[in-house]
């Protein structure tokens, strides 16, 4: 693990309280994530992968320490800017446009029309400039998600942290939605860390993928080898997939490549 | 049946009605089928147009009914002004502290239940009887249904829009005023409605409780319209209080409610 990881999370350990007692989700987690890196995790229903982007955003209790470029960070921040499963994270009360320069102008001292310009230049890279003086109950899902992925986009958040933001689509949204990550990704310089419990998902839009057990220990890290753009066709896809799919269902690797 | 097709059957459904209303007082009116009294309790439609037209020219001893209409108005807007402003303030306090929510709401809990009118007497022998007692009585009708809606609102506010506003970095009363406040408009809406519906019954009843000399109002004007018989002429002041409801309602509560929540998809 090298010193200058842009984010740095060190022993985190999470543990829910309730009445039943006492639920250990994530321990002693260590994890370093490089300079605009595509990290995907994946991980089985429960194995702490959520709560750890809720402890990164700093909507959590933790013990361990997350640090960006070497700061702690505790509390939420737009350095580690999160887009939400949830279609309903954009503000109804806010038109599109205004949805995105809200949060900058509040975190930038800049003139209205120059946080507008940087707004509108956000939503031209989603593809959405044309819907930006709707409000969000006149978009679909798919919509709703790309104007929250163009908050991430005009804050220009060193970390986007996604939780599955792309579940609850259907599957020719979601694909339109992972070519469009794909290219941003290329053309931006954010680090994304990036949930999903699809496969196909993790190996088409991660750089470097992980999968995570219970409380989440990590099975499986390692850079993606594959060239983008992936798909099922490529050279490598079945080999890959055929582990994931391995660590994920059965928590270890298959054998010829575990070490 | 298209859209366009039902709204029309809708409105002359609704014309009628009214004017089948308005033809059974008239026969009841002229037949005085209900002896002596019949001229009294069914003024005649001409009696009341006429009346209607005499409160505003000739008004009661001299003073227009337009005098008394503003002063009702006036201090039915210091107290709605008051109130709202009150609700705000300690509803936004609410959020900011839990053991201030907890005190608070029970007290909106309590006052909530008890009627204005009841409060009349303890609130004469504090203020003696003045202008304030109506002021009073108006901030009491809609402080508490409104706090009552905005605290509800508030605690209703799905959790998504409270970490996405911490998230840019809203905290504190930059969380109240940017997140909780515009969460909260359907709610703040309904409670004004009921608000005002409150503040606006409350404040024709304190009036005919008591009138004040000094500013009149319009529940005084029925009063004395009532002592000396007039009854056409209470008959066309209960239209004028009819009339100024239905301007508040579609004349300024109504745009508010398109213009905000209906705007942003948050109601139906």
């Amino acid at each position: 693990m090298s010193k200058e990881a842009l984010l740095q999370i060190r022993d985190l350990t999470k543990i829910y309280t309730d009445d039943s007692g006492e639920k250990t989700v994530l321990k002693d987690l260590d994890l370093d994530v490089e300079k605009s890196e595509f990290l995907c995790i994946l991980g089985p229903s429960g194995c702490g992968k959520s709560t750890l982007l809720r402890c990164i955003a700093g909507f959590e209790e933790y013990s361990g320490s997350v640090s960006v470029d070497g700061t702690q960070r505790r509390e939420p921040g737009i350095d580690r800017f999160m887009v939400f499963q949830d279609f309903n994270q954009l503000f109804p009360w806010k038109t599109v446009i205004n949805n995105v320069a809200y949060p900058l102008s509040l975190n930038i001292k800049a003139p209205k029309a120059e946080i507008k310009e940087r707004a509108l230049e956000a939503l031209n890279k989603v593809g959405l400039s044309g819907c930006k003086d709707q409000y969000p109950h006149q978009l679909s899902g798919g919509m709703k998600q790309r104007v929250a992925i163009a908050k991430a986009l005009a804050l220009r958040s060193p970390i986007i942290l996604m939780d599955e933001p792309f579940a609850a689509l259907d599957a020719m949204t979601r694909s339109g939605l992972q070519k469009e990550m794909l290219s941003i990704s290329e053309s931006e310089k954010n680090t994304i860390i990036f949930i999903t419990h699809n496969i196909q998902e993790a190996i088409i839009l991660g750089t470097r993928i992980l999968v995570f057990g219970q409380q989440g220990h990590i099975l499986f890290d390692e850079k993606n080898p594959m060239q983008r753009p992936v798909t099922p066709a490529s050279e490598g896809y079945g080999e890959l997939w055929e582990e994931l799919h391995h660590a994920l269902y059965e928590g270890s690797l298959p054998a010829k490549t575990s070490k | 049946m298209n859209s366009k097709k039902k709204h029309a059957v809708s409105v002359i459904a609704r014309v009628i009605y009214v004017i089948a209303l308005l033809v059974i007082w008239e026969c009841v009116a002229r037949s005085g089928i209900l002896g002596p009294r019949s001229s009294l309790i069914f003024p005649s439609l001409e009696q009341i147009g006429e009346a209607f037209i005499k409160n505003f020219i000739k008004g009661y001893a001299g003073t227009s009914l337009w005098i008394y209409i503003a002063n009702s108005m006036k201090l039915l807007l210091t107290g709605l002004v008051i109130g709202i402003l009150l609700a705000f303030i300690l509803s936004g306090l609410s959020m900011v502290s839990f053991i201030f929510f907890k005190i608070y709401d029970l007290t909106v809990s309590v006052f909530d239940l008890l009627p204005g009118i009841a409060l009349l007497p303890v609130v004469i022998i504090i203020f003696g009887v003045r202008e304030e007692v109506i002021v009073f009585l108006v901030v009491h009708a809609v402080l508490w249904p409104m706090s009552r809606n905005m605290l509800d609102g508030f605690n209703a506010t799905p959790r998504i829009y409270v970490e996405a506003g911490k998230n840019m970095g809203l905290k504190g009363a930059g969380l109240i005023f940017g997140v909780y406040l515009p969460a909260a408009a359907s709610y703040i809406v309904s409670g004004l409605k009921s608000g005002w519906a409150r503040a606006w019954r409350g404040l024709i009843s304190a009036e005919m409780i008591f009138g004040i000399a000094s500013s009149p109002g319009i529940g005084l004007f029925i009063n004395q319209m009532r002592t000396n018989m007039n009854n056409a002429e209470m008959y066309a002041t209960l239209l004028v209080i009819i009339i100024i409801g239905v301007i508040v309602q579609y004349g300024i509560l109504r745009p508010i409610e398109v213009n905000t929540v209906r705007k942003w998809g948050m109601t139906k």
